[in-house]
Formats: structure tokens, C-alpha cells, sequence
């Protein structure tokens, strides 16, 4: 029997090949996912219409507000839409991508043996973290958001330029990695203890929320916490600000319309750092 | 293949909250030496809690240990995780390496691409062990609806499929039938035979043991209390033979010079002695009329409930140092 013919993962081999098997991997986990799902077609169906009826309500409540006392906060229904509509499309899309490392998934798969397995497999871990949990029904909420980003971009009478493109596309990417980012960390604290998910619920979620508001409508404190001390700011609100041609607060420069694209893979690489110290920590627990 | 020196793993275990609430060492394994060769079958016993599957994680890279050298094939299991697992396979009894929802042969399938074994030789794989476990009947089965046998056979298949050199065991037959049981069985010999695969195997259930393993080691609390053949457990721990006597009449007197005396029921009478059996049959004969004899082996069971009851190997091992 020939068992040279193997090529064992980890030996060395070139870039672009491994980067092949790594993606189709990760293609191969997520179609697994969407199979596993398609067996409950029920509950899969009432998933998908549930969730969406949830960001539907959530944006119909100001979408009916808002005309009636004209704007809030200096801000047009369809403006709000447009910052609605970011942080919606980017949080579902990082919910897809990230769900694995969602703390009740990812202490889950902890309790039930399932991390084990993955430890025990040679792919890369994280890798099969990111394929272990791909949440198909969300996408009705991805189509939703993006139906709200349209009706915002347009409404809001946005001029397209390459900039005001640059300025929203990495405006997306900014929060999918920043969120995830926090996503990655939650999940990580649960290798020490569970009771912390409740507390990084209140950041992941809370996070989520204000930045899909004008932060206008919020007081000093709350913006200034936001801005400097979790950047959150400057994820969607300041590019918006600076696509809608307003100035950015407390006479910052135009170039902190720019940093989304940088200060989410800031926070996604810091999580990945404290995520191998989890995984350190579990090998020397194995809980 | 294995070397093992000196290996520690203790575990801090919590009571109470994470913030008030004090935390106990635990010592999981403590001073455990011990090598495996290319092709061994290795038993592991011990009671429940004695550092079994504990061994079996630092080995297959799952936890790193407090202090000890381990290599499994010249690699360090938790420092190269990667290459180290792709040259095992690992069976954990209650787990199931299978993806749930799909039909088992998607799951081989899947796991061909993970560990990258050539299309020919999956295909190959896959047929000698469909035929070997029977798979055939259920690859179409998703894993949530098999029964446990079915489950723990498509478990070594998958455990399998990418020719590893090693395979650990622990518990693979815990909750099967005798039917399932020997089935696996034949199958890890099989593997072990043709396959040059080694095994480390951790049971209770002795069947798997006497079946399977030359070698045994026995661990409990920590330490090694035991390594070496199975038969010369059996010849230096067993408890001794024993001489079932029917006589024609219930003896006056059932004492025999030389015997010992278990037991007397009627004309049944029961000795106990070590060695040949030849000694004692003409003793017996020569001391009143004898209608039947039989001679009953000591059970490996009973030697094994000895040792874990009684200490019986702690005492040694302790004198040893
Ligand atoms: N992750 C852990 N955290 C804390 N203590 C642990 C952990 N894993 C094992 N232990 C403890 O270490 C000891 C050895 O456990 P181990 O699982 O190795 O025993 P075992 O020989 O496999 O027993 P069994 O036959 O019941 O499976 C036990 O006392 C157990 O409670
Ligand atoms: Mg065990």
C-alpha cells in the first residue's frame, strides 16, 4: 500500500496551493452547513421570515416616526436609512461569517466535544471555527439590509463617486471585521467562563445599536466614549457624515472619515491575538 | 512510535464562583513513563477517574501536560498540532467525529478533502472498510439517526480513512452489545494486522482487552501500576487456580496436605493451588473416592478487581522506589 502518496497538511508547500485547499475547505464546511440545515425546512423557513420581520419592525418604527416631526435630530428619514443600512448589512454579514465564534455556538462546541474535534483534525482551526456555524437562514436579512442601504443611499440624494464608494464599501468591511472582532473576543472569554457572555452581549449588541443611529441624537458622554475610547465612530458615522458632505464633530480631520477600513482589522487582529491565548489557556484546562 | 517520560498533568479545579471560591490541584496523571512500538496493541486500564483519557489527550495534542517529554512519531503532539494529527486517528467512545445532519458517506467525504487523501485511495478505503464493518446499509443514513454500533463503526472508518499510523482508542465499545462489540474488535485487529497500525486502547471492558492486547498497562490514581504481557499479569497477580472435586460421598474430613481449602458443599469440594494441576488431582484421588474434576482458571476480571480493590500493585510499586 502506498501511503507516501498522501501529502500530509503542514508540509511545505506553495502559497497559492495551500490558499486553494484552504478556501475550497472552507467552501466544502459551509455547504455541509447549509445541507445540515436544509433538513429542518420548517424551522428553517420560520427562521428566515422571523428574523427578517424583526429588522423590518425595528426600521418601520422610525420609517413612521420620522415624517411626522420632519427630521431627527438634523437627520432626513432616508439618512437614517442609509446609517440603518450599513450597520445592518455588515453586522448580518459578519453574523454569517463569524458565527462560529459566537460565544453560545463556540462554548457549544466546547461542552459537547465538538472544539476537540476540530483540535484533532489537520485543517486549521480557525478555519474550521469559521465553517462550524454558517447561519443560512440570516440571509433574507441580508437582502432586507440591503433593500434599506438602497432606499437610504438613494433617498438621501448621495453623489456617487469613487469616493462616497470607497467611502461606504469600507465603511462594510470596517464593522464586519470590527464586530467580529468582538464576536471572536466573546467567544474566546467563554474558554474561561460563560458568565461573561452576558456582559459582552451588552457591548456586542449595545455596539450594534448606537452605531445604527445618528450619534447626534446621543449625549456628550455616550459620543465622546464612542469615539475615543471605543472607536466606534468612526466605523459608519463619520464616512456618512463626510459622504453626506457634513463636517465631523469636535473639528476632526477628514481623514477620520477614512480610518473604518482600519480600525476594524485593528480590533479583528487584537481579538485573534487574545483568541490564541484562549486557545493556549484550553490546552492546559481541556474545558 | 510513543515515548512518554515522566509526564505530569494536574488540573485546577474550581469551587465555588469565579471570583470568591478557592481552586484544588487536582493531579490527573502524575510521573507516567511508559513507549509503544510500531504495531504494538497496548491496553490501557484503570478504574473510572484514573488518568486515562488524560494520557489520551496530551498524546493526541488535545492537552498540553505540567512538565514530561512526550513524542509521538519524533513530533511534540501540542507543539506541531497539525502534523501530528494528520498521522492519527482517534476514536473517544462517546463523541462523534461525524457531522450530524449529514448522511455518512458526505461526512467521509468531507473528511477525505480535510486530511487530503487521494480520490483512489479514499475510494479504496472506503470500500475495504464498508466491507469490513458493514457500512453498506447505513452510508446513506444521516449519523443523529443511527444506532450507537452503526455510529461507533462509521467513527472508525472515519478515524481511518487517511491511513494513519496510529490509532487511539478510548472506550470503543462502551455501551454495545456483544455482537457490536466483537465486531470492532475483529476490525481493530484487522487494521492492526494488515496495516502495521498501533493501537492504544483505553476499556472496562476486559473482552476488548484479552481479545486485542498482548500488552496492558494499568493506571490508576496517576501512576502506572502495571506494564507488560496480559498473561504474566495473570500468572503473578491471579488469584490461583482452583480444584472443583466431586466425591462420591460428602468427606468426613476434606482437608488434603498441600491444598488449600476454599470451600466444602456436600461432596463438592473446592481447593486451591498453584502450578501443574497433576500434583494435586492425585493427591485428592488418593485421599477418598472421586466421582468428577474440574479445574477452574482464574478470571482476568477478578485479578484486575483485585488489583484496583486491594492496592495490590500500589504496595509493589511503592516498595519499588
Ligand atoms: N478538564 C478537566 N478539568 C478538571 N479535572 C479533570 C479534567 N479532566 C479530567 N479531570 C479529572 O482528572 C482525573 C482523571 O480523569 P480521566 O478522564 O483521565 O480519567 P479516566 O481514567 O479516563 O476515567 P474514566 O474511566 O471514568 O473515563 C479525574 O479525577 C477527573 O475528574
Ligand atoms: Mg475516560
Amino acid at each position: 500500500m502506498d501511503k507516501s502518496s498522501i501529502s500530509r497538511p503542514g508540509q511545505r508547500e506553495g502559497l497559492f496551493s495551500s490558499a486553494v485547499y484552504h478556501l475550497h475547505l472552507y467552501f466544502l464546511l459551509l455547504r455541509a452547513q447549509a445541507r445540515s440545515q436544509a433538513v429542518y425546512r420548517l424551522s428553517f423557513a420560520l427562521d428566515a421570515v422571523g428574523s427578517a420581520l424583526i429588522t423590518l419592525a425595528e426600521f418601520a418604527a422610525f420609517a413612521l416616526v420620522i415624517p411626522r416631526f420632519g427630521t431627527l435630530s438634523g437627520w432626513t428619514l432616508g439618512e437614517v436609512a442609509l446609517l440603518y443600512g450599513l450597520a445592518e448589512l455588515a453586522f448580518v454579514l459578519m453574523d454569517l461569517l463569524f458565527g462560529g465564534f459566537d460565544a453560545p455556538n463556540l462554548s457549544g462546541h466546547v461542552r459537547s466535544g465538538s472544539f476537540n474535534t476540530f483540535l484533532l483534525r489537520p485543517a486549521p482551526l480557525r478555519l474550521q471555527i469559521f465553517g462550524s456555524d454558517f447561519a443560512l437562514r440570516r440571509i433574507t436579512r441580508v437582502f432586507l439590509a440591503a433593500g434599506i442601504l438602497a432606499y437610504g443611499v438613494s433617498a438621501s440624494g448621495i453623489v456617487w463617486t469613487p469616493e462616497a464608494a470607497f467611502l461606504l464599501a469600507g465603511s462594510v468591511l470596517g464593522m464586519i471585521a470590527f464586530f467580529g472582532g468582538l464576536f471572536v473576543i466573546g467567544g474566546t472569554l467563554t474558554f474561561w467562563t460563560v458568565e461573561s457572555v452576558e456582559a459582552m452581549n451588552v457591548l456586542t449588541y449595545g455596539g450594534r445599536t448606537l452605531i445604527s443611529y445618528p450619534m447626534d441624537i446621543y449625549g456628550q458622554f455616550l459620543r465622546k466614549t464612542f469615539t475615543y475610547l471605543l472607536p466606534a465612530a468612526f466605523l459608519s458615522y463619520f464616512p456618512v457624515l463626510h459622504v453626506l458632505g457634513r463636517p465631523l464633530p469636535d473639528g476632526l480631520p477628514l481623514l477620520a472619515a477614512y480610518l473604518s477600513p482600519l480600525v476594524g482589522p485593528l480590533m479583528l487582529a487584537a481579538a485573534f491575538a487574545f483568541w490564541s491565548v484562549g486557545v493556549r489557556h484550553y490546552g492546559g484546562t481541556g474545558t | 512510535m510513543i515515548t512518554v517520560q515522566n509526564l505530569k498533568k494536574t488540573f485546577r479545579v474550581r469551587r465555588g464562583g469565579l471570583l470568591r471560591g478557592s481552586s484544588v490541584v487536582m493531579e490527573a496523571v502524575r510521573d507516567v513513563s511508559f513507549s509503544v512500538g510500531r504495531g504494538e496493541i497496548v491496553g490501557y486500564l484503570g478504574p473510572n477517574g484514573a488518568g486515562k483519557s488524560t494520557t489520551i489527550k496530551v498524546l493526541t495534542g488535545l492537552l498540553v501536560p505540567d512538565s514530561g517529554q512526550v513524542t509521538v512519531g519524533g513530533l511534540v503532539p501540542w507543539k506541531d498540532r497539525r502534523a501530528h494529527v494528520a498521522r492519527l486517528g482517534a476514536v473517544f467512545g462517546q463523541r462523534t467525529t461525524l457531522w450530524w445532519d449529514l448522511p455518512v458517506h458526505e461526512s467521509l467525504e468531507l473528511l477525505r478533502h480535510v486530511y487530503r487523501v487521494p480520490e483512489a485511495r479514499f475510494r479504496q478505503n472506503l470500500r475495504d472498510f464498508t466491507e469490513l464493518l458493514e457500512l453498506g446499509p447505513f452510508l446513506n443514513t444521516p449519523a443523529r439517526a443511527l444506532s450507537l454500533g452503526q455510529r461507533m463503526r462509521a467513527d472508525l472508518a472515519a478515524a481511518l480513512l487517511h491511513d494513519p499510523e496510529l490509532l487511539f482508542l478510548d472506550e470503543p465499545t462502551v455501551g454495545l452489545d456483544v455482537v457490536a462489540k466483537e465486531r470492532i474488535r475483529e476490525f481493530v485487529r484487522h487494521v492492526n494486522a494488515t496495516r502495521e497500525v498501533t493501537v492504544l486502547l483505553t476499556t472496562h471492558d476486559l473482552g476488548d482487552v484479552e481479545r486485542l492486547a498482548r500488552r496492558v498497562m494499568i493506571i490508576d490514581h496517576g501512576s502506572l501500576l502495571y506494564d507488560g504481557a496480559l498473561a504474566s499479569l495473570q500468572a503473578r497477580y491471579g488469584s490461583p487456580r482452583e480444584l472443583v472435586v466431586d466425591y462420591e460421598a460428602a468427606p468426613t474430613d476434606p482437608q488434603v496436605p498441600g491444598l488449600t481449602l476454599l470451600g466444602a458443599d456436600g461432596p463438592r469440594v473446592r481447593y486451591g493451588f498453584t502450578g501443574a494441576a497433576a500434583t494435586p488431582i492425585a493427591r485428592v484421588t488418593a485421599h477418598a473416592p472421586v466421582r468428577d474434576i474440574a479445574v477452574k482458571e482464574p478470571e482476568i476480571e477478578a485479578t484486575i478487581r483485585r488489583i484496583y480493590e486491594g492496592g495490590l500493585l500500589r504496595d509493589a510499586a511503592l516498595l519499588k522506589r
